[in-house]
């Protein structure tokens, strides 16, 4: 009993420590392309209470219901009335949940390992990086971890809560992204080898009825079904949206082989946990989590008994990490935040490994080094995420920045307001927004503010505007077709890609005269 | 008629004799020796439209700098301060250290925001252009690039700018009318025509890529002042 009091209170402490890197600062980085596209569906949904499913475009509607508690908490009833942190806090929640989930698996991972493992998930990079990104991963990891850890109790207590929690976690998964089909596919393929291993080499026989009971795995599918129809049917009022939710994977499977995010196989997420380092400045590495989950998957296979932690439970987990990390090496189309799924797997081999390696020490001097360099190396490891955080988070040389926008996206922001300020229309002021294949994200969202805001893929047949945002490839025909003068400014979108701000010459210089005024006080 | 063909002829003299003086008394030009560092990147976006405030690129090598023989890079090796106490990477010293490379170890990182370096020449010299590197690993354009000289270390006295691209004073010192540039492996050249100075300094207010500053190398190419 001590010692599980102990346990809670070692997870929840970790819990804490969790928050202190997730929480600070959540607006501090600039809204990506991604992110900015997800607040605006959930804006939407905020401000309509229409949610449609759109397979081609986005992902699951999980995230977009979800956001609304603080909306409502922080009374956001339009997108204007929102900020960064409305939408980030939602990934921040399900981050910490991953930890909070290890107080229901201690029996099953061991103890010291589920904490050795919380600790990890708190101060992981890509863990905390992405537990304060407005995507929809962190809440598919959570999701995904929910369901092992229900289904871990259902094995532990044949309770059938167990088993419809399972189920609901699975639909969640579901009613989040696409790609949970993959760890579907990986959570079945390891049970299928503890089965064999449990057969073969355990030489026990395998009672999957006496597992899993048809008289709670059938409520269990339903609830599943139930959650899923309910999500995606925008709560019964669009049909279409359960249909779509599986016609999707068509698509799903020719993006994975055509699109710009293609990467080579084995080494892209690999070698990005092991050793980054992409241009003159800081190395990043996650290696230590690599190499414990290493040390983890051979203790789990080396397990005879269940003994601080359930053998076959290790092994399952040991399978489903190396099935995940094969999966999504092997597919083509590769974003950084994807790897957070079988991430966290390595985390959990990765406590179970630590924990081995403390106990193959022979005797206490052994055990004082080596635990003395784990928290050395943990300890690196939370620097790493602050500097990600905090020091690197829009910068190109840290490695889970993809596709990033860079701070001079504020400046523009910036400028624009400041144009607005001096316009008679105020944030009523007309801009006009222009760049091929739409790729002007994430203004819309910071210009949110904005009442008349107009966006192309070309130059319009009447472009003048008090403003004009346009990719630089649009200068020349925007060129011809202006009839006032503008002040061009250039700010950086991306790396390699600028926008051009066009400012209409009398607001500029409207503008330059309160420059200098300002600068003569 | 004979004494106007006189007149003609004496100013003839005259003229000539004064182009033989000026000529002797003007200092021996040369070609500044400027040692650059490996390109690490070809070229600049070309899609840069005209009529906006980036320069744009030419495609060719920098033209030689002319400047009077024994002109050399004064500032080498020479004491630098910053406004950023506690750079993010690297140390100040390395803006002087003739290290121009755009690899680790040969760049300071410094805060957000508005930020300086200055280096003392120890001594007034006479400055014929300031070459400057701020990160050339890839094609970016910093903000607000400001260089002044002056004659204290606090620019409090005679300070004179020779070179200035913020176009809406949002670093305070000023509109300046120079262009914006991409960073590239030759770096920012200005000619600063002479003038006499012990203190150079830059600012800059972050740039296209993220709102860090950053600084390579700072060479002063100047002689003693006389």
């Amino acid at each position: 009993m001590k010692r599980r009091a102990i346990f809670g209170a070692l997870i929840l402490a970790t819990a804490v420590g969790a928050l202190a890197f997730r929480l600070p600062r959540l607006s501090q980085r600039p809204m990506h392309g991604d992110e900015a596209v997800q607040a605006l569906q959930s804006g939407i949904l905020a401000e309509t209470g229409v949610y449609r499913y759109n397979q081609i475009e986005f992902h699951g509607p999980s995230l977009y219901y979800l956001s609304l508690i603080p909306m409502w908490l922080s009374s956001a009833h339009t997108l204007a009335e929102t900020n960064e942190c409305t939408f980030r806090i939602v990934p921040v929640v399900f981050g910490t949940g991953l930890i909070l989930l290890l107080l229901l698996f201690g029996d099953g991972l061991g103890r010291a390992a589920a904490v050795c493992a919380g600790v990890l998930t708190a101060v992981s990079p890509a863990m905390v990086y992405y537990s304060r990104y407005y995507i929809q991963e962190t809440l598919l990891v959570c999701f995904t971890f929910a369901a092992i850890v229900c289904g871990w109790r259902y094995v532990q207590s044949r309770r059938p809560v167990w088993a419809l929690l399972a189920g609901a976690s699975l639909a969640l998964m579901h009613a989040t992204k696409e790609t949970c089909i993959i760890a579907y596919g990986a959570m079945v393929l390891a049970l299928v080898l503890v089965c064999a291993w449990k057969r073969w080499i355990d030489k026990e026989p395998v009672r999957l009825r006496e597992v899993a009971k048809p008289k709670h795995m059938i409520p269990a599918v339903i609830v599943g079904v139930v959650v899923s129809v309910v999500l995606f049917s925008s709560f019964f009022t669009n049909w279409r949206g359960p249909w779509d939710s599986v016609a999707t994977y068509g698509g799903y499977f020719n993006r994975a082989r055509e699109s710009v995010h293609l990467h080579p196989w084995w080494h892209y997420y690999l070698g990005m946990l092991v050793y980054t380092k992409l241009a003159p400045g800081p190395w990043w590495s996650e290696g230590l989590i690599v190499g414990l989950a290493a040390v983890g998957f051979i203790a789990a296979m080396l397990k005879k008994t269940d003994e601080h932690g359930n053998a076959a439970l290790l092994r399952f987990l040991a399978f489903y990490t190396v099935i995940l990390t094969v999966i999504y090496s092997k597919i083509p189309y590769k974003t950084p935040w994807c790897m957070l799924s079988f991430l966290h797997g390595m985390i959990l081999l990765a406590g179970v490994g630590a924990v081995a390696i403390w106990r193959w020490m022979p005797n206490v001097p052994t055990k004082a080094i080596a635990a003395i360099l784990l928290a050395a190396a943990t300890l690196h490891l939370a620097k790493q995420s602050h500097a990600a955080c905090f020091k690197f988070d829009a910068d190109n040389r840290n490695p889970y920045v993809y596709s990033h926008p860079g701070r001079d996206v504020l400046t523009l922001v910036k400028r624009v307001e400041e144009i607005a300020q001096l316009h008679p229309d105020g944030k009523g002021m007309v801009v006009k927004i222009m760049a091929p294949e739409y790729d002007y994200w994430p203004i819309p969202w910071y210009l949110r503010e904005f009442d008349h805001l107009g966006y192309w893929d070309a130059v319009p047949d009447e472009p003048d505007a008090p403003v004009i945002i346009a990719a630089t490839a649009l200068h020349p025909d925007l060129e011809k077709k202006l009839r006032d003068k503008y002040q061009i400014n250039h700010y950086g979108l991306r790396p390699h890609t600028l926008l051009l701000l066009y400012i209409r010459s009398d607001l500029w210089d409207k503008f330059i005269r309160k420059q200098m005024k300002r600068s003569a006080k | 008629m004979r004494r106007s063909r006189n007149v003609l002829l004496t100013g003839i003299v005259l003229s000539a004799v004064l182009v033989v003086v000026g000529t002797l008394g003007a200092e021996e030009k040369k070609p500044l020796p400027f040692k650059l560092p490996k390109p690490v990147f070809i070229g600049t976006p070309k899609n840069i439209p005209p009529g906006t405030t980036v320069q744009k690129s030419t495609g060719k090598a920098r033209p030689p700098f002319m400047a009077p023989a024994g002109t050399t890079n004064v500032a080498l090796e020479k004491e630098v301060t910053s406004s950023d106490e506690e750079p993010i990477i690297g140390e100040i010293e390395m803006i002087t250290d003739g290290d121009k490379e755009a690899t680790d170890g040969s760049y300071v990182e410094l805060g957000p925001g508005l930020q300086w370096v200055q280096v003392d020449l120890e001594a007034p010299c006479e400055i014929y252009a300031v070459l400057f590197w701020h990160y050339h690993a890839d094609p970016r354009v910093y903000r607000d690039v400001v260089v002044q000289v002056a004659d204290d270390a606090d620019f409090i006295t005679n300070v004179r700018t020779i070179f200035n691209n913020d176009h809406d004073n949002s670093a305070g010192l000023g509109i300046g009318k120079d262009y914006e540039y991409f960073e590239v492996y030759e770096g920012q050249l200005v000619d600063a025509k002479g003038i006499k100075a012990r203190f150079v300094r830059i600012y800059t207010k972050g740039s296209t890529a993220n709102e860090q500053n950053h600084f390579i190398e700072i060479e002063v190419w100047g002689k003693s002042a006389k």
